[in-house]
């Protein structure tokens, strides 16, 4: 019996031994670094001050300070300008709570600097009063006060989260961004020499031509058949949507003839509003509502065009006279306010437009379908921004300066980067690529994308890097 | 009969191999293989009765078989079983298994003739490695459609799990431990299996007696080429190759035995898993400004829980009618807590608690027979009713982002008669009325036959019929945006299974040397079949529709013998499936022949007062006919082949101290099987097919010590 109990004893002793807690506590305390956001940044005529962030690697575990020291050239404190917090010692000092992961300055600008001249102040991060701080990545930061393309950057562009709200138009060589909500225009009217009308992809519209001119005539029986094929994801679509590359002359839309006789009525599928209905974590949410159908019929006018529109059972049709704005690559047209709308910028005031998008891809046999994709990114071909895409295995981002530029190798394509740069699987950008793109003014930029999710693994916040080659 | 007698029996003799038992009771050593060959069986019978005269035929996995294997779980044991496939996964951990090539929607799982939840229905969709086995008298299996016996979604059979109601010791103090390696890995802090275990029963008099079990199985999963949880590159390695998970099991039965043959008994079960799901892919979030990462993966923990109880009644009314009475509430539920870990600094964020999963069933089932004293004729009525109340999540299956909530009643009654007309033959015809709250009534019906033959050959014909109701994802799929339209349709019918089966079966003894022999044959099939039908092509839509066939046939034999201290089996089946599937465009409804052999041994060494047990199975290779897009761009139909593995398990066991201590050494899957080469599986959209499927993580070790301090 005695013989048994320490046996006994010794099983269950083994067994307390064996089931005891392993789940791990250990408190890792990481690496603190503090960095400039971006390396430089430029002061238009206009601007009166800016705004300068500092990043860290992690959340600050406790409070500290950073030292900032500057140097001028051509500009004087006091004089051109001055900073917030102020110094009169030659460095500023940055005090951060606990909890933080960013801080920034001010600078104020006194008097606008001349021309043709270096006009400069540089910050450099010299000291971080934290015991496991880092100084590395961006440790300067340069601020010109003439206006000059901008050296490289960190952009995070606000498409605005798993619904993908806005269309962003990015500017390069200015840092700028503009957002477009992406349900606000139906068609463009391109200003260049065509006479041609694009549809909104960022909506999944699309156009059919009918076989009449008459735009009265058209009922809703008349195209019954015709609006169920109207539709992304389905073979032998291809025909309703524009061609994706962005070469203006394959739209959905005919050229627009003088001969009046020649110019058809369009049925027109106004695509979805912007979804308002939550995703699930790592997956968008585009569609909402149908906005529903109209006929058109667009006829030129000297050097004009005249957008003919009405609901598909109206028996009468409204009418509007589209001048060419040489400035821009479209004007815009949205049949919700039945006139015209802002929505590019500048023609060579952008580069890159991050956009929902309809593309056009095989569905096998060779036949053609419209196919939506989110998170897509267009260069503005129009603008003659063109752009390739290089692998990382035959150059390292890191290393691919100007002699590495191949000009044979750019396109103008509005897909080039597309939907390319990321993989929805992994909701990650891929890294072994990035891309080449060169602007109308000849500056060659190259660009790695980063995110495509935010940190929580919610879609719909990319961002991306590019320096100046 | 035609049958050349010799030839017969030499065909026999020829297939034999070995199959052992190592009787646990040794009391009992002497009577093994009168043991053996009169198994008594529950599964489909009035009342329990000897195998042989079951009118069923019930393939018995028993106590001794499940501790020569070490079984903690079913899936530890089930996959030495003709016709049964247990498919692992190691990105769920569930095992899960397939029968005559249908999944375990078409299959129950039941604990004492009572199906048993899981979070995803009643007896159906079990996770194989959920039910643990440490109170477990014996397993009983039975192919072919049973809606009689057990209702709905019976309908390539059923596994019974008996459990174990009294001990012959006042006092019953069973400690064990168990440990084994995955694969080739193993420690004590975060690799390997660890199983710990107590089980204590007392007879409180001669009519009470109670048991409580307790145990802890803690599954490191199997790591491989991965890094586990704090790996923060994105190379794919983080993580683990199967995931890792930790069971509680707590078990407490109360059995009363009364005057005048009543007897009752409860049973309580509560049972826990966590199983920690870390993301391979690792988000690097690269801040290029201070050119650092701090990298993000995507995590899950999934919680189920499940809570049973069972109440059941026997016994005689007037002395005369038997009865047997089950109550029965049972719960599952799986929870997941989602969340973001930033990998370096060891911070969960973004956390999120949701129900994925879960049923909770109200259940009860009677059965009357013997009202009659007739010896050749007899009756049994009987009623099933049970109300589920189920819970899928949004995030569970594609609806709308919607969370479904169903209840369905389920109202059954059944009879089913015995007709003896003398020794020779028996018939047995039944039918069951089910109606539910929420589809068409329903009808299953069987009918048994027994013949015995000349020469002690015994002749079995089982017909019966199961009807197996659509899931949540057929009837409540939705799935509509730009791209997609797929849906699920709520005015399914349920899918209708069908079986037959014929065995014949014989025993031979030469003195020492005792042989039981069986032939079967069966066909199955499934009508009304639901598939995801292309309904519409431009646009294109999808929908779920009751549309195909699936056909099986096949022919297993089975043979095992006793000599002397040697017990031993061997199967061999060959089966073909047809799919008629209306639902695709281009189709071959050939069936697709499989060979199965299983095979087992056990040797026992009475001077080491010690057991050898070999089991092997081969599963041969798999064919399906899959869609694939030929070089000019063409859909085309091509036969993939899963190629054929073997899985062999073996173990030693020994007694010592006056069988006090029994200690078992084993090896899993000593051929190592880890993956099988497949050419059977579909690219789906967004994905291309898979050229190997997992099977296993390889060749494993265990060993366990059982204590027994049983004393009066």
């Amino acid at each position: 019996m005695k013989k048994q109990l320490i046996i006994i004893k010794a099983t269950l002793l083994l067994m307390l031994v064996i089931s005891c807690n392993k789940e791990d506590s250990q408190d890792i305390v990481p690496e603190f670094v503090v960095a400039f956001e971006n390396k430089d940044a430029s002061f238009t005529a206009t601007e009166k001050r800016k705004k300068v962030k500092l990043v860290f690697s992690n959340t600050s575990r406790s409070a500290g300070t950073i030292i900032l020291e500057y140097t001028e050239s051509g500009v004087v404190y006091g004089e051109d300008y001055t900073t917030l917090p102020a110094t009169s010692s030659g460095s500023i000092e940055l005090p951060f709570k606990e909890g933080q992961k960013q801080v920034s300055f001010t600078i104020n600008k006194l008097k606008n600097a001349l021309e043709d001249t270096a006009n400069t102040v540089s910050f450099t991060i010299k000291q971080v009063s934290l015991a496991n701080a880092i100084i590395q990545g961006n440790t300067n930061f340069a601020l010109n006060f003439t206006e000059v393309a901008s050296s490289g950057a960190i952009i995070a562009p606000l498409v605005g989260g798993p619904n993908q709200p806005n269309q962003v138009y990015v500017d390069l060589s200015s840092q700028l961004q503009t957002q477009v909500k992406r349900d606000t225009w139906d068609l463009g009217f391109y200003n260049g020499d065509e006479f041609r009308v694009k549809i909104n992809g960022a909506i999944f519209m699309g156009a059919a031509k009918l076989g009449t001119t008459d735009l009265n005539s058209v009922t809703e029986n008349s195209v019954a058949t015709l609006q169920v094929q109207i539709k992304t994801s389905a073979p032998n679509t291809g025909q309703y949507f524009d061609e994706p590359t962005g070469d203006i002359t394959k739209t959905a839309i005919e050229k627009i003839s003088a001969i009046d006789s020649e110019n058809f009525v369009y049925l027109i599928k106004l695509g979805f509003k912007v979804s308002q209905k939550a995703a699930e974590n790592g997956s968008v949410e585009l569609s909402g509502d149908a906005r529903g159908w109209k006929k058109i019929r667009v006829l030129k006018q000297s050097s004009s065009y005249v957008l003919q529109y009405a609901n598909l059972n109206d028996v009468d049709y409204n009418e509007i006279t589209i001048s060419k704005k040489a400035d821009f690559n479209f004007n815009f047209f949205s049949f919700d306010t039945e006139r015209l709308v802002n929505i590019e910028p500048n023609k060579n005031k952008w580069d890159l437009n991050f956009t929902v998008f309809t593309n056009v891809i095989d569905f096998g046999n060779g036949s053609l379908g419209g196919y939506g994709f989110s998170d897509f990114v267009t260069t503005n071909v129009y603008g003659n921004v063109s752009a390739y895409q290089v692998l990382t295995e035959d150059v390292a981002y890191d290393t691919f300066n100007a002699s590495n530029v191949n000009e044979l190798l750019f396109m103008l394509d509005k897909t080039v980067i597309g939907s390319n740069w990321r993989s929805v699987f992994s909701r990650l950008t891929k890294s072994d690529r990035f891309y080449v793109l060169k602007d109308e003014s000849g500056n060659i930029y190259k660009i790695r994308f980063n995110n495509l999710v935010d940190e929580r693994g919610e879609r719909g916040y990319p961002s991306f890097e590019y320096s100046k080659l | 009969m035609s049958f050349n007698k010799t030839k017969f029996t030499s065909l026999f003799i020829s297939l034999l191999t070995i199959h052992c038992y190592c009787q646990q009771d040794d009391k009992k050593q002497d009577s093994i293989t009168v043991e053996r060959l009169e198994e008594v069986v529950i599964t489909g019978q009035y009342s329990a009765q000897s195998i042989n005269k079951s009118v069923h035929e019930v393939t018995v996995i028993n106590r001794a078989q499940i501790e020569a294997q070490a079984g903690n779980n079913l899936a530890d044991v089930l996959n030495q079983t003709l016709n049964i496939n247990v498919i692992p996964s190691a990105s769920t951990g569930k095992s899960s298994v397939q029968l005559f090539g249908l999944d375990s929607q078409y299959f129950k799982i039941l604990v004492d003739d009572i199906p048993l939840v899981s979070d995803e229905g009643l007896g159906n969709n079990a996770d194989l490695s959920q039910i643990n086995l440490d109170d477990i008298e014996q397993i009983e299996i039975v192919e072919g459609a049973m809606g009689v016996q057990y209702g709905a979604n019976a309908v390539s059979g059923v596994i019974n799990i008996i459990t174990k109601k009294r001990s012959k010791y006042k006092w019953l103090i069973s400690p064990y431990v168990q440990e084994e390696t995955i694969g080739n890995e193993f420690n004590f802090s975060n690799k390997g299996r660890h199983i710990q275990s107590l089980k204590i029963g007392h007879n409180f008099s001669k009519n009470l007696y109670s048991n409580v079990i307790y145990t802890r199985n803690d599954f490191n999963g199997f790591f491989d080429n991965q890094k586990g949880r704090d790996h923060f590159l994105n190379d794919d390695k983080r993580g683990h190759s199967w995931l890792p998970k930790l069971q509680n099991t707590v078990k407490l039965l109360v059995n009363y035995k009364g005057k005048n043959s009543f007897k009752s008994f409860y049973k309580f079960e509560y049972f826990t898993e966590n199983i920690h799901r870390f993301s391979r892919q690792v988000n690097p979030n690269f801040n290029p400004a201070t050119q650092t990462t701090n990298p993000i993966g995507d995590d899950a923990y999934f919680n189920t829980e499940r809570l049973y109880n069972l109440l059941n009644f026997t016994g005689k009314i007037k002395e005369k009618v038997h009865y047997n009475l089950s109550f029965s509430y049972q719960q599952q539920t799986r929870n997941t807590n989602q969340f973001k870990y930033f990998i370096k600094l060891r911070q969960k964020f973004d956390e999120q608690d949701f129900e994925y999963e879960s049923r909770k069933v109200l259940y009860s089932k009677g059965n009357f027979s013997n009202f009659l004293t007739h010896d050749f004729f007899n009756f049994q009525l009987g009623y099933e009713v049970n109300e589920i109340r189920g819970f899928s999540s949004s995030v569970s299956g594609s609806f709308d982002g919607k969370n479904i909530k169903r209840t369905l009643g389920s109202y059954d009654v059944f009879g089913s008669a015995e007709l003896s007309f003398n020794d020779e033959i028996s018939v047995r015809p039944g039918v069951r009325v089910l109606t539910s709250s929420l589809f068409k009534t329903q009808l299953a019906v069987s009918l048994s036959t027994k013949f015995l033959l000349k020469n002690k050959y015994e002749l079995r014909f089982v017909v019966g019929t199961s009807p197996k109701l659509p899931n949540y994802a057929e009837l409540y799929t939705f799935f509509v945006d730009a791209n997609h339209d797929v849906r699920g349709n709520p005015n399914l019918k349920p899918e209708q299974g069908r079986s037959i089966f014929v065995h014949l079966k014989k025993k031979i003894n030469f003195s020492e040397f005792r042989i039981q022999s069986k032939l079967s044959l069966n066909y199955l099939d499934v009508l009304d079949r639901i598939e995801l039908g292309l309904i519409n092509l431009i646009p294109l839509q999808s929908k779920y529709i009751n549309i195909d066939v699936y056909k099986t046939i096949g022919a297993f034999l089975n043979n095992s013998f006793t000599y002397k201290n040697t017990l031993g089996s061997i199967g061999i089946g060959y089966s073909g499936q047809s799919k008629v599937l209306d639902s695709r465009e281009i189709k071959n409804d050939d069936y697709l022949f499989s060979l199965g052999v299983n095979t087992n041994f056990s040797f026992k060494i009475k001077p080491l007062q010690s057991t050898l047990s070999v089991f092997y199975k081969y599963n041969g290779a798999v064919y399906q006919f899959v869609q694939q897009t030929d070089e000019f761009g063409n859909t085309i139909l091509t036969r993939g082949k899963q190629s054929g593995y073997s899985m062999l398990n073996t173990s030693f066991q020994k007694y010592f101290l006056q069988k006090k201590l029994n200690l078992t050494l084993g090896v899993r899957n000593l051929l190592n099987v880890t993956q099988v080469t497949t050419t059977a599986v579909e690219g789906a959209t967004h994905s291309d097919a898979p050229s190997n499927t997992l099977l296993g993580y390889g060749r494993s070790y265990f060993f366990k010590l059982i204590y027994n301090l049983n004393f009066n």
